[in-house]
């Protein structure tokens, strides 16, 4: 695997809006405000923008729209849309354009109202023809199948899953922005009310609106910028499968790909990871995620989780904003794993800070298990 | 688009011809006569190994409870639903997978790894593979 984007990028601003409810506002209002957040903490202006990276499900041309919206004109536009990991391929991508001149000064970004517009969980337009007959809920289907095959062939417990939603709660517990923030226990997960056996309502992801927009420059560019540039060090991305009836295992995710590249492009390996943001559509993610990227042996991961080595406190700090389960979750989360890693490694994070974090990984997931993307960030240390 | 098949009786695309099997009370699999591989859902060429080259041939019926998902409803006054509805992955013996629903057994008794056999219903919106409990093989 090449290790020729290693520093090939910095990201130089992250912001936030809309996170929770942002009534009367659109997705594209409240992305713009993130643009805006994140330009003022890059210390950039609005038409230094050269090259735009997005996603979103609510619209047909999201980049077009968003463009418009703006006021850009881009010489660069990337509009890959692989689901919530999206995200994270562009920051991949993004780097391989600043590298080769296509643009100068990169934003992703990405906003959605599903909360307060749809009012519901909006899955995509299109489903798989041989599944849709038989009445499945998207996307939560795809991970209660993976959750019952992982407990059936490893012992999980719906006890252990329970724990990866009471660590996200701890965790958001800490943070201002999260949307659930009232103390969480196993119990209270067990006792909620079940949605897609096995998976609680508390297995699930929230619904939120939310908006999130990361700027990248290159590493020289990002020494003039307000605050110092956050490495990317590696990446990769990975898919075998849309439908979760065509996954070749279903508890075995193509993290396992995508982590390996991110690896062999950093140098680095799970055990230089400082802190992960793992994309937790449902908690059964986590665990599989833990094991697909090296943390602990396949079939592991519900153990790995029940020690509350993830939480607060623990051995490994895990999704530290509280994550897609209590932090926030408009649809397509993977944005906000960049923003999170950025904020902790530049010390920003307050008290969910983790002391002295150089190294960040982060973990998107697309669609229903089918699409995997893995980053690694890292501060001037880590170069 | 695929090129024009030579041979009338197989002019239909591979989910038209599928389906037309089903209609029949066939549960016929695609077969790769390059690699050898059954091919499920229908398509123009090999997934495995890129060959165009398929025949149909009859499916044993017989497939293996791969997992299983129970999607709890919140029950609505007037509603007729049933309060859980139970989907299920089923490993075909030839290979594939496929999703699809157990209406004859109680989703508490779905066991991941229990034997099952295909059957066909016809439903409103068109005809269906759906799976029975299987007698354990002797």
């Amino acid at each position: 695997m090449s290790a020729g984007l290693r520093g090939g990028a910095s990201i130089v601003g992250v912001g936030t809006a809309g996170l929770g409810e942002a009534p009367g506002f659109t997705a594209m209002d409240i992305q713009a405000l993130a643009v805006r957040a994140a330009l003022d903490d890059a210390g950039l202006a609005l038409h230094e923008i050269d090259g735009l990276f997005c996603a979103n499900m609510s619209h047909t041309f999201p980049a077009l729209t968003t463009l418009e919206y703006l006021g850009l004109a881009p010489r660069w536009i990337d509009g890959t849309n692989v689901g919530g990991s999206s995200f994270l391929v562009h920051a991949l991508s993004a780097t391989m354009a600043l590298q080769a001149g296509l643009c100068d000064v990169a934003l992703i970004c990405y906003g959605a109202t599903q909360r307060t517009g749809a009012g519901r969980m909006v899955p995509a337009a299109e489903q798989p023809l041989y599944e849709v007959p038989h009445g499945p809920r998207y996307p939560m289907i795809a991970y209660a199948l993976a959750a019952a095959r992982h407990m059936a062939d490893y012992g999980t417990t719906r006890a252990q899953l329970a724990e990866v939603a009471v660590a996200a709660r701890r965790w958001a517990a800490l943070n201002p922005d999260a949307f659930e923030r009232a103390p969480l226990t196993v119990e209270e997960v067990l006792a909620s009310r079940m949605v897609m056996e096995p998976l609680t309502l508390r297995d699930c992801c929230l619904l939120t609106d939310g908006a999130g927009a990361v700027i990248l420059t290159r590493p020289d560019r990002a020494r003039d910028t307000a605050k110092p540039g956050i490495h990317l060090l590696g990446g990769g991305a990975a898919s075998f499968n849309r439908a979760v009836s065509e996954m070749p295992d279903l508890t075995a995710t193509a993290a396992v790909e995508s982590g390996r590249a991110a690896y062999a492009m950093a140098g680095l390996g799970p055990a230089d990871m400082d802190l992960l943001q793992l994309y937790d559509a449902f908690t059964i993610n986590v665990i599989l995620f833990l094991e697909d990227l090296g943390f602990c042996k396949k079939g592991e991961g519900g153990a790995f989780a029940e020690a509350a080595r993830i939480g607060p406190g623990g051995g490994l700090p895990v999704n530290t904003n509280g994550g897609g389960l209590s932090f926030c979750h408009p649809g397509m989360y993977g944005i906000f794993t960049l923003i999170e890693a950025t904020r902790q490694l530049r010390g920003e994070a307050g008290e969910r800070q983790v002391a002295g974090a150089d190294t960040a990984l982060c973990h998107g997931n697309g669609g229903t298990l089918s699409h995997q993307a893995t980053v690694i960030l890292g501060t001037d240390a880590a170069l | 688009m695929t090129a024009p098949p030579d041979d009338p009786a197989v002019a239909l695309g591979p989910d038209a011809a599928f389906a037309a099997n089903v209609r029949d009370g066939r549960l016929w699999l695609q077969h790769c006569t390059a690699c050898g591989a059954y091919i499920f859902y229908p398509r123009v060429l090999c997934p495995r190994c890129g060959a165009t080259d398929l025949t149909w041939l009859p499916a044993s019926g017989r497939g293996t409870i791969h997992s299983r998902a129970v999607l709890h409803r919140r029950q609505t006054p007037g509603s007729d639903r049933p309060p859980q509805h139970a989907i299920v992955l089923i490993d075909l013996e030839e290979g594939p997978r496929l999703m699809s629903r157990l209406p004859g057994i109680a989703p508490e008794d779905i066991r991941i790894g229990a034997p099952v056999r295909a059957r066909i219903e016809i439903a409103e919106a068109g005809p269906v593979i759906l799976f029975d409990r299987a007698e354990t093989a002797a």
